[in-house]
């Protein structure tokens, strides 16, 4: 018994240190990365190819490589924390990381509350079909469509759906929890679309060759930015010269290359430039 | 000092006091570091042109539909199968065993995700098309939601009549009452008074487990109030919004649930209290209208005359009557037989056509996710799957077990220093659905506290907290089975209160109370995949994170992880069972 007990006071001093050890002290995260040569980034984990666990269970992606590159630029060590879109803008918030690489898009509501970088990725909304049952957009209305909770394609495509006529759009929305959901749904046939940013889309797309297709044009504008907390400028400018520095120096196109190139499943043209500031 | 601790008035004075100092010091002196808007929740937001609010009350009126329409069918499904498990048709019997037990030891995020997910796959093409055409996401959430709550339903209704005498019945029959007579007059009272509390406990966790169905799509009161947060930032508030109506409709629930409770009480006519009359005006319409139906149902079936003779027409009627039935209960034999055949045909049919390579590359990602091979940065080196979510649950539950026993003997105190907190405690976490806790703790504990825990942490100390309400209520139903004299005894030998309790009362109670906590660790173990929504690694998000990458398998590995969550809770449900009959007095199985 006396052992028994021993052992309880050893666990839960250890787990006392343990949470301990998580706790961070506030203040400016650039101060705080700076004193710890550590980068703590959010990354989504179930965006394929932005960030993901591929098949030798390793976190890969356009996102985590970007990240990578800007702490390796600045002598920093990466901590990976998976965020999800729900989680992505309230740990910057609460300073649980500093900076995120998580597909998000650059909106002003979101703007209010924390701050952004450059643009570094250049996506737009798109719809994702079966094929050959779409020819246009128009053909959407009053038809089931998934799209994912808390993202700005979620509003978009609402908005679309109700200029093209649609009477019921809340109750034909449904959003899901995940991409994974929304494609599962859209392969079930429960929706005839998913609409979300065209990387996403074509990465899933690539899963099941020929059996999807996008339909119709880009219907917003999703440029996508690193999120920051709000009034930290030493961060903000550290990271987009980072930014623009890879773009300079070609990094930028060897990175996009391996994930979205023409030689991947995920071929995405790259049609505009990182700002570049003299 | 001592002797003012004593008086009520100072007591109450006391919690007026903290509670003042409470408000006082988180309204003006405490930092949120965040900046409460209240009006999001009944002004019209200009950047989307929508009250909020009304949101809200839209998902209230979802959860109560889904809530009331799934109660009735489990209502159903729970009668029908708990009768079942009493049958001497042995078919009937394994199929209600089977029914009951896999669908209480699976976690409901599975089954949800089973039903909205992989059963339109199964289903004939029209039958899909109509589903499809209708709401399909209330109609699964809805449907998973009756099945598991009348998988448990069962238990309480097989349990409520093994618990009465088979004397009885013979006493009923052999003092000349009709079988409906019998039913009404003696069977279904007792029965009734076993039955309706537990059931009662049932329909509330139904009511909380409706907020699982946000994860289909389902835009219920959990679901709105996270939308607001995602389109308004104002999570804090959103959350707090759709707590508070929870709570409301909880504790609704239960003050209908204890005038229930209140009427079932046996009391003699001089000796009945208040709430035993409100409860009894309350439910005067109800108990007329029912003598009202029962009495011409009971005349018509009564025996119609006391002679041992009948009439050659009564014995022709009996006869054909007799046949009937004969024939009627064959066919219906035959049928259940051969849907049960054709069930377990089909499904032997899908788990041949299962890709088994699938599930063996993946089976020890699922049980370790990539343990010896994580990084020195995460918690556990990488450590997920299953055993992380076993982890979770015994963490939770030894915690939550001092929790339990110190808030439970609190709740038992006279002192309302004590008495009041702890029941507060258990009543607010009771009366919130866990999805709502584990949001609570990871999005606003860290307001609080200014420093942040892992999400592994969060959740574990969410379900701690959740647990332990629950171990508390545990600890006071053993305690007070204890009777009385126990105590009492104990205290005139010398003893004091702590030396009391530890020596005698405890001891005993505990002992009693192993298969509830049991029980409770089963729940806790299947309440872990909830942590998936905050994005801890255990079972359920490894599952989805490898569905999210393998794409064309979501039956291999839903199957797979539906298979492992169950191996888990029956053999600890199995553990239960034989520690409650080593524990209790032999019982026979009642057979009707």
């Amino acid at each position: 018994m006396r052992k028994f007990k021993a052992t309880a006071v050893v666990l839960a001093l250890g787990m006392l240190c343990g949470l301990g050890a998580t706790q961070v002290q506030a203040g400016p995260a650039y101060d705080q990365v700076m004193k710890t040569k550590v980068l703590r980034v959010g990354t989504m984990t179930d965006s394929i190819p932005g960030a993901y666990y591929n098949d030798k269970k390793e976190w890969v992606g356009f996102d985590v490589d970007i990240a990578d590159e800007i702490a390796k630029r600045n002598d920093l060590k990466v901590d990976r924390i998976p965020v999800t879109n729900k989680t992505r803008i309230a740990f910057i918030q609460q300073g649980r990381i500093d900076i995120s690489v998580a597909n998000m898009t650059h909106k002003r509501e979101r703007d209010k509350s924390i701050d952004f970088s450059i643009t570094y990725f250049f996506d737009g909304q798109k719809m994702l079909a079966k094929k050959g049952q779409f020819k246009d957009l128009k053909e959407f209305a009053g038809k089931k469509i998934a799209t994912m909770q808390g993202t700005t394609s979620e509003i978009n495509v609402k908005n679309l759906l109700k200029e093209l006529g649609d009477k019921d759009v809340d109750k034909n929305v449904i959003s899901f929890q995940k991409e994974s959901e929304c494609f599962q749904a859209l392969k079930m046939g429960r929706v005839v679309g998913w609409s979300t940013d065209s990387s996403i889309l074509i990465g899933y797309a690539a899963q099941a060759p020929g059996e999807f297709e996008l339909v119709g044009d880009f219907f917003s504008d999703e440029p996508y930015g690193i999120g920051l907390p709000e009034d930290d400028s030493k961060l903000r400018d550290m990271v987009n010269f980072s930014l623009q520095d890879m773009w300079a120096d070609g990094t930028y196109k060897k990175i996009y290359d391996k994930w979205y190139g023409p030689n991947t499943p995920y071929h995405f043209p790259l049609t505009k430039k990182v700002e570049i500031w003299p | 000092m001592l002797r003012l601790l004593e008086k009520s008035w100072f007591q109450y004075l006391t919690l007026l006091a903290v509670l003042v100092g409470l408000v006082y010091y988180f309204g003006w002196i405490f930092d949120f570091g965040y900046d409460f808007d209240w009006s999001v929740l009944y002004t019209v937001n200009q950047t989307y042109g929508e009250n909020f609010g009304f949101k809200l009350l839209d998902g209230l009126a979802l959860t109560l539909q889904i809530t009331l329409f799934s109660s009735a069918a489990a209502l159903l499904l729970g009668t029908f199968f708990g009768l079942g498990r009493l049958s001497h048709f042995k078919p009937l019997y394994w199929a209600s065993t089977a029914f009951v037990e896999f669908f209480r030891n699976t976690p409901l995020l599975i089954q949800l995700f089973f039903w909205y997910f992989a059963f339109p796959m199964l289903l004939p093409e029209t039958l899909r098309e109509w589903a499809f055409a209708n709401n399909f996401e209330l109609i699964s959430a809805t449907f998973g939601l009756s099945v598991y709550t009348g998988a448990f339903m069962a238990e309480v209704i097989r349990a409520g009549l093994q618990s009465i005498p088979k004397g009885l019945l013979e006493a009923a029959y052999s003092s000349g009452l009709s079988y409906f007579q019998a039913l009404r007059t003696i069977i279904l009272p007792l029965a009734f008074r076993a039955i309706i509390p537990p059931l009662g406990s049932e329909f509330l966790n139904n009511m909380k487990n409706s907020s699982l169905a946000m994860v289909v799509g389902v835009a219920e009161l959990c679901w709105q109030s996270q939308q607001i947060e995602s389109l308004t930032f104002k999570g804090f508030e959103a959350t707090t919004a759709a707590t508070v109506i929870y709570l409301g409709l909880s504790l609704s629930i239960s003050a209908f649930l204890n005038m229930v409770n209140l009427r079932l009480q046996v009391a003699p006519r001089d000796r009945r209290s208040l709430g035993y009359r409100i409860a009894d005006v309350f439910f005067w319409p109800f108990e007329m209208g029912w003598s009202l139906l029962a009495t011409p149902v009971t005349w018509a079936l009564a025996r119609r005359s006391d002679s041992l003779q009948y009439s050659p027409l009564r014995v022709l009627v009996r006869k054909v009557r007799r046949l009937l039935e004969l024939v009627l209960g064959a066919l219906w034999k035959i049928a259940f037989l051969g849907g049960l055949l054709l069930l377990l045909f089909k499904a032997g049919q899908g788990l041949f056509a299962l890709n088994w390579e699938i599930i063996r590359g993946n089976f020890f990602t699922l049980l370790i996710w990539r343990f010896p091979a994580g990084e020195g940065s995460e918690l556990f080196m990488g450590l997920g799957g299953l055993s992380f979510s076993l982890l979770m649950a015994l963490i939770a539950i030894t915690v939550s077990f001092g929790i339990g026993l110190v808030v439970g003997l609190g709740r038992m105190s006279k002192n309302r220093l004590l008495n009041v907190p702890c029941t507060l405690y258990i009543e607010l976490v009771r009366g919130t659905p866990l999805i709502m806790v584990i949001f609570w703790v990871y999005f606003f504990l860290p307001i609080f506290t200014k420093s942040y825990l892992n999400v592994f942490w969060s959740a574990t100390i969410a379900l701690t907290l959740f647990t332990g309400a629950y171990l508390a209520e545990i600890v006071r139903g053993g305690i007070q089975n204890i009777p009385a004299g126990q105590f009492e005894a104990a205290m005139s030998t010398g003893l004091n209160y702590f030396q009391a309790m530890r020596r005698v009362i405890l001891p005993q109670a505990l002992k009693q109370m192993i298969p509830a906590i049991v029980g409770q660790f089963i729940a806790i173990f299947k309440d872990t995949s909830l942590a998936y929504v905050i994005g801890v690694l255990e079972l359920t998000f490894v599952a989805q994170g490898l569905n999210n990458r393998l794409m064309v398998y979501p039956f291999e590995i839903y199957a797979t992880v539906a298979f492992l969550y169950f191996v888990c809770c029956y053999a600890m449900s199995l553990y239960a069972g034989r520690l409650e009959r080593k524990l209790s007095p032999e019982r026979l199985r009642l057979q009707m």
